[in-house]
């Protein structure tokens, strides 16, 4: 899902540009102000753990394997401003180290994998947790938060590249939407196996507003 | 050679030796000695200006891939690992960008069909692929160049002169230091997993995965918090000051010239 440069038109990258940037500075002062001087400490090292967790590669049916993609874990675990910050720093050095993604459309992979991931699948984690009581009902919101983020962020790129020209929306869309919605099945497990784990060693982690 | 390897405690992966990052940026080359942020603002000027390219003619490609030719020869580093590092774009230009041809209105240069089904591809289809693809592939390689030929460290320093907010730069710096301390960390808990776990099916393998990741968010958040605390003790409130040096030569002027040059002349021949 990270675009690469060259497949979206300026009338997407730059507005992509403008809103991460602009999402980011709001982010960075909601959590600055929460941790102060502890926000550059915290949010680099899980930044790194993101980084690292992405690298392990789970089995999935057949032979192939997939990955953490984390935005919704991210943002259970964090808050979602801060899941936000994590994931969109994370994406950045995968651009500038790894050539994942353009640099030009780093804005608009920023909004999409950070942003819709962290934003939306906390309220969604939020909305579910509230109806459904204790434990299970943090696990079963988590993992369907992190099943739609994943399909809402590859929603998003289908749209940005049909607006862009590439491909029409009515292919695209259902073709990155019906992959996802695989990938996120993978997403959704892991994001619950690691949860199950962190409220049993660690539950005072999880973000409490 | 660090500590551990000197005291021979040697493992599969080496310890805080992950040459992924950054491999090549230690050569000295004449790309290597380009001032850092005159790198930064040529390669978003290449960029940039490889993406407003019209597709119209081949002339203007071939103009940006003689510059980067130029510039990867100038950096010593082996084009086979810039070759390698670029195909990155491969499964994305293949998922999205290969149905284009088909569905592109436009004159049709070949047609199949079969009973119900027909294909057709069209010229305006073929040119915008071919577009997108070089347009991807150039604009790839040209960061590849850029930051390959800079030690990460020193790329962010020169963010941090081109006015990039403090607090991210302190955000990602702290990344390029623990992420290898992170890694070495994962490694060993897989290494550990391996020695012991051979039965199981995929579920629980996956489950014995997931909780190395959480066990491994648990670790990171409690060092983030023992780093945090050290470095209140030095007396940390909320900045990092270092110390920077960098200084605009003759031959990083005649650098951005030369490749401002290029881009014009790249720009005419597109019309």
């Amino acid at each position: 899902m990270h675009i690469p440069d060259g497949f979206l038109s300026a009338g997407t990258w730059v507005p992509g540009w403008i809103v991460s940037v602009g999402g980011l500075g709001l982010c960075i002062k909601r959590v600055s102000s929460i941790l102060k001087d502890k926000m550059v400490p915290l949010m680099g090292v899980v930044s790194a753990f993101v980084f690292a967790a992405q690298m392990l590669n789970f089995p999935v049916i057949g032979g192939t394997s997939g990955h953490l993609l984390g935005g919704a874990l991210a943002a259970v675990l964090l808050g979602p401003c801060a899941g936000a910050i994590v994931i969109a720093v994370v994406l950045t050095v995968q651009c500038i180290i790894f050539q994942d993604g353009g640099l030009m459309a780093l804005g608009v992979n920023v909004f999409n994998m950070s942003f819709i991931g962290a934003f939306l699948g906390y309220y969604i984690y939020r909305f579910i947790k509230s109806v459904l009581r204790g434990n299970a009902g943090i696990l079963a919101g988590a993992a369907i938060a992190a099943w739609l983020s994943v399909v809402a962020a590859s929603s998003f790129c289908a749209l940005e590249l049909a607006v862009s020209g590439i491909s029409p929306l009515r292919v695209a869309l259902p073709a990155m939407a019906g992959v996802h919605a695989l990938i996120g099945i993978g997403e959704a497990l892991i994001t619950c196996f690691v949860l199950s784990f962190v409220l049993k060693v660690r539950p005072d982690l999880l973000y409490n507003e | 050679m660090d500590w551990r390897g000197f005291l021979g405690i040697f493992s599969k992966h080496d310890r805080m030796h992950h040459p992924y990052i950054d491999k090549y940026s230690r050569l000295d080359s004449f790309m290597h000695r380009i001032d850092p942020r005159v790198k930064i603002i040529s390669a978003a000027f290449i960029i940039v200006s490889v993406l407003f390219t019209k597709v119209s003619s081949p002339v203007p490609f071939i103009l940006y891939g003689i510059l980067l030719s130029a510039f990867i020869a100038l950096s010593k580093i082996p084009p086979l690992f810039i070759l390698k590092r670029s195909l990155v774009v491969v499964p994305f230009a293949i998922f999205v960008a290969f149905f284009i041809p088909f569905f592109k209105k436009g004159e049709v240069v070949w047609a199949f069909s079969l009973g119900w089904f027909h294909i057709a591809v069209t010229r305006e289809g073929v040119i915008t692929f071919s577009g997108i693809f070089a347009k991807s592939f150039l604009s790839t390689i040209c960061l590849i160049v850029f930051t390959a030929s800079t030690r990460f460290s020193v790329l962010l320093k020169a963010f941090e002169k081109l006015k990039v907010p403090n607090i991210f730069i302190m955000i990602v710096s702290f990344i390029y230091r623990y992420i290898f301390v992170i890694v070495d960390e994962l490694m060993h808990m897989k290494q550990a997993k391996e020695a012991r776990s051979i039965k199981g099916g995929k579920i629980f393998h996956g489950r014995a995965l997931a909780n190395m990741i959480g066990s491994l968010f648990v670790k990171s958040y409690e060092r983030a918090e023992s780093v945090y605390i050290a470095m209140c003790s030095r007396g940390f409130n909320g900045s990092i000051h270092a110390i920077h040096d960098f200084k605009l030569r003759f031959i990083d002027i005649f650098f951005s010239l030369i490749t401002l040059v290029f881009l014009l002349m790249a720009k005419t021949a597109a019309g």
